[in-house]
């Protein structure tokens, strides 16, 4: 589903985040990246979504090549992907239902189909009952939460997760993971980042290790 | 279709409640297009009613000749002859002196003056009629009949029609370069608003982005938004002017009725405020889109 072939990342004033790398996901594989920060986590979850470009090799999506594609195919890549940021990227000038609900507008959903997706999306991370709230009332966790509603109220085949338990307590990731495993149950793809191992090692999937931009063993 | 249309219409529902609930904001936006738009419009108006007058006004080819005092009978036989011999000149009159003296003791009530000169100041005249009204025609045949044998002064009598028609010809040159520059100002105007939306708005146009939003769909609240104002602002632009005129038109009257003429400005009709908002509306659409096209470049 996912190919990284030979990828190298340059970034502007000379910074290497990926050095010549290859890799593939498979279709509904849960996938985890490790490695510090710096290490090339989010840039290989930022190509995958064409939000950069890489700077050498193929990334491809379902086939396609999103690092050549014209700018304005990458929208359509995007709407088969869930992003789940670091810093979560909820607007505050919205209620939960409009944040969540931002998706479905973009893809043009109708307003039954639309209430219903977004209400079942909200329950599904246990923010029933929260919908009309402004997300500023929200503690870190439950915006964190938000934030997964967001990129799974379309249904994407992909789901990407940067960073999705930083800052969160033991008890608190674990529910967030398990949430995630709920959704690779259903058959979706999963790529997650995460500097702390040691939440992966209870899951017992791929993980790949990354320093300075490559695979270490 | 039927989704297309769905989408634009509540993305102008937002656009309108958005601009509602910023009543001062909004106004002054208007505002600044409604005047931008209106100096153009009122001096459009007012050159457009002024060609009116020029257009009435009957165009005289008439060239009358002044003969010398010194003047032969041959050669006073000789200019008359000329109408039959130039096919230019249509028919002719001779006015002696005599009889010019008594039209103007008639006409202009200064009688008593011209009874008590020792002798007739005017002099011998004839008066032609040229068969084309054209400027060039009549200024070359003005110019021919002034240096003939006998011949004092050539006037042409519809000088000072052509001279107005040459300062309205100058005033929509002006309004052409003040035009073109106002419809500048009008695009940079709403490219700005539309730059500030653009800020304060740019965490949900990078989240919308991320989310999968091609650009269409990011623009489409800003062209609503350009759309209103350019509308609005036009409509407000004619309001403006329909006021103007129907404060100053009594005075035009007034002016107007002392040189005999009936004259008034003409307030802004049905096309002209349809021509009006469509061209404000597009200049801010070509902002707005502009402003749009600088910001997303930018993003992948």
């Amino acid at each position: 589903m996912i190919q990284f072939q030979q990828v190298s990342k340059r970034y502007p004033g000379g910074f290497d985040a990926l050095k010549n790398l290859s890799f593939e996901i498979q279709t509904g594989e849960l996938l985890f990246l490790a490695g510090h920060s710096g290490a090339g986590k989010s840039t290989i979850l930022k190509l995958i979504a064409g939000i950069e470009r890489p700077t050498g090799g193929a990334v491809l999506v379902n086939g396609q090549n999103v690092g050549s594609m014209r700018r304005s195919s990458i929208p359509f890549i995007r709407r088969n992907i869930g992003l789940i940021f670091q810093d979560h990227k909820i607007l505050f000038d919205r209620s939960v239902y409009d944040n969540v609900r931002l998706p479905l507008d973009i893809l043009g959903f109708d307003g039954q189909e639309a209430r219903r997706r977004v209400l079942a999306a909200l329950d599904k991370v246990g923010l029933s009952g929260k919908e009309k709230l402004n997300p500023v009332t929200l503690s870190g966790g439950e915006q964190q939460r938000l934030c997964i509603a967001r990129a799974v109220v379309h249904r994407p085949a992909i789901l990407l997760a940067d960073e999705p338990t930083a800052n969160l307590d033991r008890d608190y990731a674990n529910d967030i993971l398990e949430l995630f495993r709920s959704f690779h149950q259903v058959g979706v793809t999963l790529v997650i980042s995460a500097h702390d191992e040691s939440l992966m090692a209870d899951y017992g999937r791929r993980i790949l290790r990354l320093k300075n931009g490559q695979f270490t063993a | 279709m039927k989704n297309w249309f769905r989408q634009h219409w509540l993305a102008f529902k937002r656009t309108l409640g958005g601009m509602l609930r910023q009543p001062l904001t909004s106004l002054l936006n208007l505002l600044v297009i409604a005047v931008a738009a209106a100096f153009p419009l009122a001096l459009w108006l007012v050159i457009s009613s002024l060609s009116g007058v020029a257009g009435r006004m009957p165009v005289e080819s008439q060239i009358t000749v002044f003969l010398r005092s010194s003047a032969t009978e041959g050669e006073i036989k000789a200019l008359r002859e000329l109408d039959g011999k130039d096919a230019r000149i249509a028919r002719h009159r001779f006015v002696s002196r005599d009889e010019a003296l008594k039209e103007m003791q008639q006409s202009t009530g200064m009688g008593d003056l011209l009874a008590g000169l020792p002798d007739n100041p005017l002099p011998d005249a004839i008066i032609f009629t040229a068969k084309s009204n054209q400027a060039e025609t009549l200024e070359t045949l003005q110019k021919e009949l002034a240096v003939k044998a006998g011949v004092d002064e050539a006037q042409l009598d519809s000088a000072w029609a052509r001279r107005l028609e040459r300062l309205l010809a100058l005033g929509r040159a002006v309004f052409d370069a003040i035009a073109v520059l106002l419809a500048l100002a009008l695009v940079l105007i709403t490219g700005n608003t539309i730059r500030m939306q653009i800020l304060t708005r740019q965490d949900e146009i990078e989240v919308s982005k991320l989310i999968g939003a091609s650009d269409a769909f990011i623009r489409r609240p800003f062209i609503h938004f350009a759309i209103a104002q350019g509308l609005g602002g036009g409509l407000l632009a004619c309001g403006i002017v329909a006021l103007a005129l129907w404060r100053l038109n009594p005075a035009v009257r007034e002016l107007a009725t002392a040189y005999g003429q009936q004259f008034a400005l003409t307030t802004p009709g049905l096309v002209s405020i349809a021509l009006v908002c469509a061209a404000t509306t597009l200049l801010c659409l070509f902002g707005a889109w502009l402003a749009v096209w600088q910001h997303l470049r930018k993003l992948l």
